[in-house]
């Protein structure tokens, strides 16, 4: 099998993405490991999405659906239950290993690739909490998923490490289940998740949230399963304060401390990484250092809001139809495109100028709460973009646009922060 | 009335259990656990030590270098996997540079015959991100790694295949001296009579001593590590199992790669009070970053996908307990096996049932005993063309279940419904390694805990993380 496309993970970004590209006429196959379209959206069944893409308030599933029927309609080729196993780059383009039960492993090409294959969430590993290791330690989407797809309580007393949204999301839907939500605490002096959030899932049901506060200790009672936790104030410096221990009784302890771009079929491609969103680099093409592959959506970072997710991927589709299109022109002008003060990433980290078909949109999230900010894009002593920024944080992404006939391509961007 | 009751299903009851399925005799063992291999054998570093470090004429020094070759033997019939890294013992100053010169005569003292000293500049060129502050190393090249979670599988599936008994989630109650041998009871129930037992509980030993001894001459004083696994995308990181000098608190903090390309960080070593208590401190796991950085630079730490901990079952004797209570004749003690435990269990398994039981002396040889046990394929190992011819034969080896790991449905099924199968979270994470990826089971736990009730015709409330009693769901929710 050879096709032009092949996006990789059906979730809200593989499907604006396919759509996008199938819309330009591309021949697009999209491969996705479970046995429905949707990805994480199907498990999200609280309302919320789609009002900045439709104007209106759904659900995940409802959310879902819409690109689903578009991309059903309009008859792209689609592969379920299939797991992609391999990414190689080969001359003429990719080379794709996959595996399912109904086909087997198969290999097949593409000239160019989409990735949007989102994120995988934090575990207690990789932040190492002290204690036992009992069972009733669980990722707050695991237990989303248990709970609003298969129809299970995983806990009935609950406490929550990370204000991330899923975690504040879960606060309130244990609670409406019957659950007791005993708190949420939270590493940083501030929230991680969405203001609406904390209002409408922790706030109107009385759940605590613990600013500057992390788990200290785990136990576990004799059957291995989680018997209490011990809450600690940090410092400024995150070490927890002694005197400042409190014991929570729970069953469940919920972490919601963030999610990291799954990238793990970019292996064994010489991709360029970046630490801060602990994924690729990319230009404003969401095209990567390797010609014709793209990432898009969680995997390329971590959204807070599923319409910019499909926003994105959207022009990410597009740009892979320009890329088979050959619009994208040999010319090898790059600049860099680098995070300056008060920021914590900026993307896209290049200008290409051989992509001058597309608009150029910059997202970043900043280091810190700042309450009057003042944003500014300069190009060596020219300034590109000067504007007030009010109430960022780093739970919010935040969004411009350059107009790339004003970018010069001798030096590269530095976007500031300011506080004022 | 059984010939021999093992007590105890970690590597070491699992060697002795196989040694005695050689012998036309009934034997059964007895574990407390919802598994084998769920303590000791749980968590510790997996490297079959070359035999350098111990006491020279000690059951330790003779059982180590013996049971280091045995794994040689053994790797082929009972399908062991072994990492043939070799080890660096290594030196930061002259101080040290002496104190390596003194472990090359204890190692020589020890029998061990292939080591060599290096400089730095000749060992950095097989391990080249060894700590630059290093001046010297010891290079001992029979130094293995092993995955010794399997090998106790190996061991008790092969040990069932030759007719022994084995009885998991039975926790010795007391034992009371019989005319013909011992009465055992189980889980404060059930009853058996058996002429032989063998006590080989780890930390429990001197517990398990107590009901048939007055005075017991020996005590375990448990000594807790912590650890860190670092995802398997650090293979290569290190090369060698990277030992600093030995102290009075054992080998020291390790960098170990691992079968399966993950590389452990630890352990450290402290005496505890809580014998059973396996848990992970901010200060252990301090100490074991801190004191990773004089064995390699710029250790991997950002790649920690879990941390956990483990007691070995030191005693208050020096030495490796293994002989008959003296109060009461027919019980076996395997006590104090500490490391080099694993590396020494099957020498220490052949040792009691040869040297001490004489075990042939009165029992005729098995002659039906079938030394080979079969392995499972590994569907992520293999090359891609015997992937799809194995696909060809089964095509559950095409569904993939755990993505980090690349473990396949028909894996999964094989950890669930084989000899020793299990049907709880953590038993198919230990049989075929779904879960233990850079994702920790967030991927395809769920996907387990489906196919384990649909092959035990159970239902999702029934699943179990570990124990019996430790049920992944509470309940069902309101809407259905």
């Amino acid at each position: 099998m050879n096709k032009e496309i092949v996006v990789i993970g059906g979730g809200a970004s593989g499907l604006a993405a396919s759509i996008a590209a199938k819309q330009e006429g591309r021949d697009v196959l999209l491969i996705e490991k479970e046995d429905k379209l949707g990805g994480i959206l199907n498990q999200c069944i609280h309302n919320g999405f789609g009002l900045e893409v439709f104007k209106e308030e759904y659900t995940g599933p409802e959310y879902a659906e819409k690109y689903i029927q578009k991309f059903y309609k309009l008859n792209i080729d689609c592969l379920l239950d299939t797991t992609v196993m391999n990414v190689d780059k080969t001359e003429e383009g990719f080379e794709i290993i996959l595996s399912s039960k109904e086909t087997g492993l198969k290999k097949i090409t593409c000239k160019s690739i989409v990735m949007s294959t989102g994120c995988y969430e934090r575990t207690r590993g990789s932040i190492s909490i002290p204690g036992d290791r009992p069972y009733g330690v669980i990722t707050a989407g695991s237990a989303q998923r248990y709970l609003n797809i298969d129809g299970y309580m995983v806990g009935k007393k609950v406490f929550i490490l990370g204000s991330g949204d899923i975690g504040l999301i879960m606060a309130r839907r244990m609670h409406l289940e019957g659950a007791e939500v005993l708190g949420v605490a939270e590493l940083m002096p501030y929230s991680n998740g969405l203001t609406r959030n904390i209002v409408q899932c922790l706030n109107d049901f009385d759940i605590p949230l613990y600013l500057s506060h992390t788990v200290t200790e785990i136990r576990s009672n004799k059957n291995n399963r989680l018997e209490s936790i011990v809450i600690q104030e940090v410092d400024g410096s995150y070490k927890p304060i002694s005197g400042t221990e409190k014991n929570f009784d729970v069953d469940t302890l919920l972490l919601s401390i963030g999610l990291i771009p799954d990238i793990a079929l970019l292996d064994n491609l010489d991709v360029e990484k970046d630490n801060k969103t602990k994924s690729v680099k990319v230009n404003q093409a969401y095209e990567t250092n390797v010609p014709g592959l793209f990432i898009c959506g969680n995997s390329l970072q971590v959204h807070d809001l599923v319409d910019n997710v499909s926003k994105e991927s959207e022009r990410a589709g597009k740009c892979a139809s320009d890329y088979i299109l050959s619009k994208k022109t040999n010319g090898n002008d790059v600049i860099k495109i680098t995070a300056g003060n008060n920021l914590l990433f900026v993307t896209p980290h290049y200008i290409n100028f051989s992509w001058t078909s597309r608009q150029t949109v910059i997202q970043f999230r900043s280091t810190s709460k700042i309450e009057k900010g003042l944003l500014t894009v300069t190009q060596g002593d020219t300034e590109l973009l000067k504007k007030r920024l009010n109430f960022v944080v780093p739970a919010e992404m935040e969004t411009f646009n350059l107009d790339i006939d004003t970018i010069q391509k001798e030096n590269d961007i530095l976007v500031n922060l300011e506080v004022l | 009335m059984y010939d021999y009751v093992v007590i105890g299903a970690g590597i070491i009851g699992g060697f002795v259990a196989r040694e005695l399925s050689k012998y036309n005799l009934n034997a059964l063992v007895l574990e407390k656990e919802n598994d084998v291999a769920n303590v000791q054998t749980l968590a510790n570093s997996a490297v079959l030590h070359s035999g350098h470090n111990p006491e020279p004429n000690t059951l330790k020094s003779k059982l180590c270098l013996w049971g280091n070759k045995l794994y040689e033997e053994l790797e082929e019939e009972l399908c062991l996997p072994i990492l043939r890294t070799g080890a660096y013992v290594v030196a930061h100053n002259k101080d040290e540079e002496l104190k390596l010169l003194d472990l090359v005569e204890t190692t020589k003292a020890n029998n061990v015959t292939e080591y060599a000293l290096l400089d730095y500049e000749d060992a950095v060129k097989t391990e080249p991100n060894l700590a630059k502050s290093i001046t010297k190393v010891l290079s001992l090249p029979t130094t293995k790694v092993t995955y010794p979670w399997e090998v106790t599988f190996a061991c008790m599936e092969n040990a069932i295949l030759n007719g022994v008994e084995f009885r998991k989630n039975s926790e010795v109650t007391k034992i009371t001296k019989t005319k013909k041998g011992f009465k055992i009871t189980i889980n404060n129930k059930d009853t058996l009579e058996t002429k032989y037992v063998i006590n080989a509980t780890g930390v429990n030993t001197d517990d398990i001593a107590a009901m048939v001894e007055e005075k017991v001459d020996f005590k375990i004083k448990p000594r807790h590590g912590e650890y860190f696994v670092l995802d398997k995308r650090v293979k290569g990181f290190v090369n060698h199992v990277l030992y600093p000098l030995p102290t009075d608190l054992g080998k020291g903090v390790l960098l170990t790669p691992q079968v399966h390309g993950n590389i452990l960080v630890g352990p450290d070593s402290k005496f505890v009070d809580d014998k059973h208590r396996t848990n992970n401190t901010p200060t252990g796991l301090q100490y074991v970053k801190e004191n990773a950085k004089f064995l390699a630079d710029d250790v991997p730490f950002h790649q920690i996908i879990r941390s956990f901990a483990g007691i070995r079952a030191t005693s208050n004797k020096d030495d490796f307990i293994i002989k008959e209570s003296k109060e009461a004749k027919g019980f076996y003690h395997l006590a104090g096996i500490d490391s080099p435990g694993l590396t020494a269990a099957p020498a220490i398994a052949k040792y009691l049932v040869n040297d001490v039981m004489g075990v042939g002396n009165q029992y005729t040889e098995n002659k039906d005993f079938n030394p080979i046990r079969k392995k499972n394929k590994e569907f992520g190992s293999l090359k891609y063309e015997e992937q799809l011819e194995l696909i060809k034969q089964d095509p559950l080896y095409g569904n993939i279940i755990c993505k980090c790991e690349n473990i396949t449905e028909r894996e999964v099924l094989d950890a669930i419904n084989g000899p020793l199968g299990s049907n709880t979270i953590k038993g198919v994470k230990k049989r075929c390694r779904a879960g233990a990826g850079l994702c920790q089971g967030g991927y395809c736990e769920e996907k387990v805990y489906k196919l384990i009730v649909r092959e035990t015709n159970s239902t999702p409330l029934d699943v179990c993380y570990d124990g019996p009693e430790s049920k992944i769901f509470v309940s069902e929710t309101k809407v259905k």
